[in-house]
């Protein structure tokens, strides 16, 4: 489908959007932001609607390699996007004058780019000069439609300033969406609205998947799922119960994810991470850089008028983050959307240097493990470890057979509990009053090895009582009532087995 | 006795049927007898029989070649088991020796008892599980040392169904996973004590091990969440939660979804439990049998109460320390016509009308705890008696107002008691005992403080009351010598005895203790006229004088301790604090007597630092638990301070 006729086609639909329409109205505003029907015709234009102004084309020139003719257009359609959240209040009888207005132009428009078609059947391949100027003239009036459905959408809506500011904030970053402002109101237009995705999924042609797979076909390979133990922005908003249609849906390239810095100098070219240091470069160029205006913070819109909530899609087809995903969940912030792209679907260059084993994409990940590098005490009895408790239990609740390893250093500790062989000699050691400090050496060399002491078998089942002991130190005390007494300390000894039958057992 | 012919009969009977015979003997002391008759019967024991329960380790060689059958074995009394004794019971006997390989005997082996065997250790535990590989029971509590190796030992129990951990106190969740993961047909698992588990470690368990049937949590700091886990257990019948802290209402209200097999909860001296969170039990569980919520409740409630009105088939109530009214007793009667058991020790509002309203509908009720319930009169005694005929133990300490009328019902009407507690009823006097001794099949009677009675009350109880085996007259001060020479007449089976604080008990007295062969536990503190000659007597009648205190027993000189240490080799438990024992007999005592396991040794008047360290010295290998003066800590050689630690001896300084 050539990308004149499907513009028109688009804007036609566009036409009831103002009427108290409905999911058709939004499946096909879905195609919009749609990646795959993007990338449907990304021959000639890729990425769409960038040519907001002249440095974020450059940028994306730059970014994407690709010729882009029609330029104006593009700047226009996205103009529009910025336009159509202008809609404030509406009055229904106005707008419908101005939308049958539009109908009509949008028709002469189809008609036109049917013309154009037929040649470029013809003609195929070759830039004519016919054609430029027939693409001027589609441009010219789309362009009036284009302000014509502003200027009707005006009354429904009011959010440019959310749209301007981002293009103000993030010149080369506007560049980058290919997004379709939600109204905030739609919800209530749309009551029957279907799920986005769905409407998207039904769009998207068998076709486009193949172009999508053979774009993204070595960042497949790099697609790792992977569970992350960093809390981040994504897990956060996991919980987060937005309603389909109720927030504006943004998509970066994987380029533009990738790419190290979002802010340009429009003046030397050079990239920074953040506006704040951006402009604070400016300063170099210039002394009208160095106006408090410039130097500020580009404000924000005042908040009492309603904010659109914005999302972001993965550009990854096939992702949960993706919104072609059927159970498709936004990413909050652009740097969600990094962090994301870069965890789930790219190389993890950055390996931890004291493990070697620990690999990340995001390198504040790694340095967060690098906190706790060595520390991740919880061990599975299959190799993993963690850093929490809860981890470990929750890995072991998933897999069968699975359990929590004893660290081993506790190895070490519970001989000394078992040392009994050691005790038991201190059983029967001599009991000379005088000498009885001089086994505590023998207590140390005693085995620790149970087996050592199996040779000494009598030892442990002798009842330790005083027929092994030397009594030479208790011969001075007076004799105890019970002359026998020696023969009472063998006792046990000498008929043990007999014991054994009458009282050994209860 | 057999007559000769009657005997060549019998002898002459096939081996099977011996072994019926034998199997028809129920009492331990029957079996004995029988194979003591000849090694033919002998020979039957020893094959037919299955549990053992072993007192001296030094003979669990011989017994275990003895009885090759064994399907259960008890090592819970001998403390000395260790890795070294487990190494060789299980590989001394190689297949050369000529005797029965001895790693046979654990092939059957179904059910194994170790408790307090703290000397034992994970290699000795995992070296038993591998060679028992029927192993279906295993009860470690009280091995405080137990921890995650332990526990990972027993986990290679596969077939386990019951295990005890109480008071493992080293186990932590990990411990816990591995046994959860390993032994996943786990049906029992009692984990009293074990302070280091938490939400997590319980969690997991309810996860893995979905079997469970019986499971009691009590002590631990586990929270709701764990209740929550629980409440997911559908099999589980038994739940004890007592005494956990951080359990309240909102934890209460999964159990009453969750669990649909719930027959009996204890949540007693739970802080955080209301009356509320019992209602959700209650209402989510109308089948349930045992409701134990003493302590935790400040009031029986109308909410509850009128809940409770479903439980129709509750067989035992507790609600210890709550105040309850009149008429509660009128719906709990109406309504729980099956209870068994009630207890309101300590409740507040119990009457003798309360009383009367619940035994005119409860007359199925067997087990009734009255303690410290004050206002309790004769007349509700009365109400009890008459109805409540089947009453088997009934608990009436502190209840002041009972008197010889109260006494004369119950010997009247409850003919089947067994139990009853009349600790502090200064109303109990001789004649009150008479009455009572008609009851004959009392087996434990307590008078503590009963000051009214005396020789005379106690001789009624001696000649009546046949099967007692339990009496405690603490502090009974009319009782002397006399009395205990009518008690050693009547009463031989009696087991239990508390004489202190009696002090016209002088050595003839004890003379006739020691006529009572089955004695195991004597308290005698402060009997100061008893000399040497007294405990003489004891230890030479009593062989199986188990636990002995005589405390304060100052006049008791060597000779009799000397006589303790040669005769009472059964004594386990010994408290000498405050005696007069010398050095040498201390010694002789500690070292000679090979089953003990605790002393107390405090305030020994007589005897030096060198004689208590040799006398732990000659007991260190056995020794569990020992009390010692405070100062001796630094006295004391470093070295038996550590061997005592190694051996897993808890050292208490006073």
């Amino acid at each position: 489908m050539d990308l004149k006729e499907r513009v028109c086609d688009e804007l036609q639909k566009e036409v009831p959007k103002g009427a108290s329409s409905t999911n058709f109205n939004t499946q096909h505003q879905q195609k919009w932001e749609d990646p795959s029907s993007t990338l449907d015709y990304s021959t000639r234009i890729e990425p769409p609607f960038q040519a907001f102004n002249q440095t974020c084309q450059t940028q994306s020139l730059l970014l994407c390699n690709n010729q882009i003719k029609v330029p104006m257009q593009d700047g226009s359609i996205n103009d529009l996007l910025q336009q159509a959240s202008k809609i404030q209040d509406w009055d229904p009888s106005a707008m419908l004058n101005n939308l049958s207005f539009l109908e009509q132009k949008i028709h002469q428009l189809q008609d036109l780019v049917y013309l154009i078609i037929a040649q470029k059947g013809q003609v195929l391949g070759r830039p004519d000069e016919l054609l430029v100027q027939q693409q001027q003239l589609v441009t010219a009036d789309l362009t009036s439609i284009i302000i014509q459905l502003i200027s009707t959408a005006g009354s429904l809506l009011s959010s440019v300033k959310q749209t301007l500011s981002a293009a103000t904030t993030s010149l080369g970053q506007c560049g980058e969406f290919g997004g379709v402002v939600f109204p905030s109101s739609a919800q209530r237009l749309n009551d029957g609205v279907q799920p986005q995705n769905a409407g998207g999924s039904k769009v998207s042609e068998p076709q486009n998947s193949i172009d999508i797979t053979s774009n993204n076909g070595n960042e497949q390979n790099n697609h790792i799922v992977e569970e992350h133990e960093l809390k981040d922005e994504e897990d956060a908003e996991e919980g987060e119960n937005l309603l389909p249609g109720t927030y504006e849906i943004l998509q970066l390239e994987k380029e533009e994810i990738l790419a190290p810095h979002t802010h340009f100098c429009t003046i030397c070219g050079k990239g920074f991470k953040r506006d704040a240091n951006l402009r604070m470069h400016m300063r170099g160029h210039g002394d009208k850089y160095k106006t408090p205006g410039a130097l500020a913070k580009p404000t924000k819109e005042s908040s009492s008028e309603p904010t659109i909530i914005k999302r972001y899609s993965c550009p990854y087809a096939g992702c949960k983050r993706n919104k072609d995903h059927k159970k498709f969940q936004p990413l909050k912030t652009i740097l969600c959307v990094k962090n994301h792209y870069k965890r789930t679907h790219c190389d993890k260059s950055y390996i931890c240097s004291r493990c070697n084993t620990k690999k990340f994409s995001v390198i504040a990940d790694l340095k967060t493990h690098e906190k706790h590098c060595g520390k991740d005490k919880w061990l599975c009895s299959c190799g993993t470890t963690f850093s929490r408790k809860d981890k470990l239990f929750g890995h072991i609740t998933l897999f069968q057979g699975h359990t929590p390893a004893i660290p081993s250093d506790e190895i070490k500790v519970a001989p000394a509990g078992t040392s009994d062989g050691a005790t038991n000699k201190v059983g029967s050691v001599n009991f000379n009053l005088s000498s009885y400090v001089s086994s505590e050496s023998e207590v140390q060399s005693s085995s620790m090895d149970i087996k050592g002491g199996i040779d000494d078998a009598v030892g442990y089942f002798s009842p330790l009582s005083f027929d092994t002991c030397n009594f030479g130190g208790f011969h001075e005390f007076p004799r105890p009532p019970f002359d026998d007494s020696e023969s009472s300390f063998a006792f046990l000894l000498s008929r043990s087995c007999n014991y054994s039958q009458k009282s050994g057992e209860e | 006795m057999l007559s000769f012919q009657s005997s060549k009969n019998v002898l002459s009977l096939t081996e099977d049927l011996l072994v019926r015979i034998y199997e028809l003997l129920a009492a331990e002391s029957d079996r004995k007898s029988f194979r003591l008759v000849c090694r033919e019967f002998r020979r039957i024991d020893s094959l037919t029989r299955r549990h053992l329960r072993v007192i001296r380790i030094e003979f669990l060689p011989i017994l275990l070649r003895k009885y090759p059958r064994l399907q259960s074995l008890d090592l819970s009394a001998c403390p000395r088991i260790d890795d070294g004794v487990v190494s060789l019971l299980l590989t001394r006997v190689g297949p050369g020796s000529n005797s029965p390989s001895l790693g046979h005997w654990a092939w059957g082996l179904k059910s194994l008892v170790l408790s307090r065997a703290t000397g034992l250790r994970f290699s000795g535990l995992e070296m038993l599980t591998r060679a028992c590989p029927c192993l279906e029971s295993v009860d470690v509590s009280y091995c405080c040392g137990f921890g995650d190796r332990e526990a990972a030992a027993l986990s290679s129990a596969v077939g386990l169904r019951e295990l005890n951990m109480d008071k493992c106190l080293q186990l932590t969740d990990v411990g816990l996973a591995k046994i959860a993961v390993g032994c996943s047909k786990l049906e029992k698992l009692s984990l009293k004590w074990c302070m280091e588990i938490t939400d997590l470690g319980i969690d997991l368990l309810c996860k893995k091990c979905v079997d469970l049937k019986y499971l009691d949590v009590s002590y631990l700091k586990v929270t709701n969440e764990s209740l929550h886990s629980i409440a997911s257990l559908l099999k589980l019948e038994v739940l004890g939660l007592m005494a956990c802290p951080l359990i309240d209402d909102v934890g209460l209200q999964f159990i009453e979804r969750g669990c649909p097999s719930l027959k009996v909860i204890d949540v007693s001296r739970c802080e955080g439990v209301s009356s509320s969170g019992l209602i959700y039990v209650v209402r989510g569980h109308r089948n349930l049998l045992e409701l134990n919520a003493g302590y935790c409740l400040s009031e029986l409630s109308t909410a509850l109460l009128h809940q409770m009105k479903n439980l129709n088939h509750l067989e035992v109530i507790r609600i210890d320390g709550a105040r309850i009214s009149e008429t509660s007793f009128q719906v709990i009667s109406a309504n729980c016509k099956s209870l068994v058991e009630i207890g309101l020790s300590k409740c507040v509002g119990v009457t003798n009308m309360g009383i009367m309203r619940l035994v005119s509908a409860c007359i199925n009720l067997r087990v009734l705890n009255l303690t410290c319930c004050h206002s309790i009169t004769d007349t509700a005694i009365s109400a009890i008696a008459y109805s409540c005929r089947s009453l088997v133990c009934l608990k009436l300490e502190s209840c002041n107002m009972i008197t010889e009328k109260g006494l004369c019902q119950l010997g009247s009407f409850c003919l089947l008691l067994e139990e009853i507690d009349l600790t502090d009823c200064c109303g109990v006097n001789d004649k009150g005992l008479e009455y009572l001794s008609r009851c004959s099949e009392l087996s434990c009677l307590k008078l503590g403080l009963c000051t009214n009675i005396s020789n005379k009350g106690l001789s009624y109880i001696g000649s009546n009351c046949l099967k007692i085996h339990e009496l405690d007259l603490y502090r009974c001060t009319g009782i002397g010598d006399d009395g205990l020479e009518a008690l050693s007449n009547g009463c031989k089976k009696l087991r239990k005895l508390n004489l202190s604080y009696c002090n016209a008990v002088s050595d003839r007295g004890l003379a006739y203790i020691g006529r009572l062969e089955e004695l195991s536990d004597l308290e005698m503190r402060a009997l100061h006229k008893i000399t040497g000659v007294g405990l003489e007597a004891v230890a030479v009648g009593c062989k199986k004088l188990a636990d002995l205190d005589m405390k304060h027993c100052e006049k008791v000189g060597d000779s009799g301790f000397w006589a303790l240490a040669y005769y009472s080799k059964n004594l386990r438990q010994i408290n000498l604090s405050y005696c007069g024992i010398s050095d040498m007999a201390l010694c002789m005592v500690m070292g000679n007597l090979s089953r003990l396991q605790e002393a107390k040794l405090v305030h020994l008047s007589n005897s030096t630092v060198e004689g208590v360290e040799l006398a732990l010295r000659a007991c260190c290998a056995r020794i569990k638990k020992v009390k010692l003066f405070a100062p001796l800590r630094f006295m004391l050689s470093s070295e038996i301070l550590e061997i005592l630690h190694a051996r897993g001896c808890i050292i208490r300084w006073d």
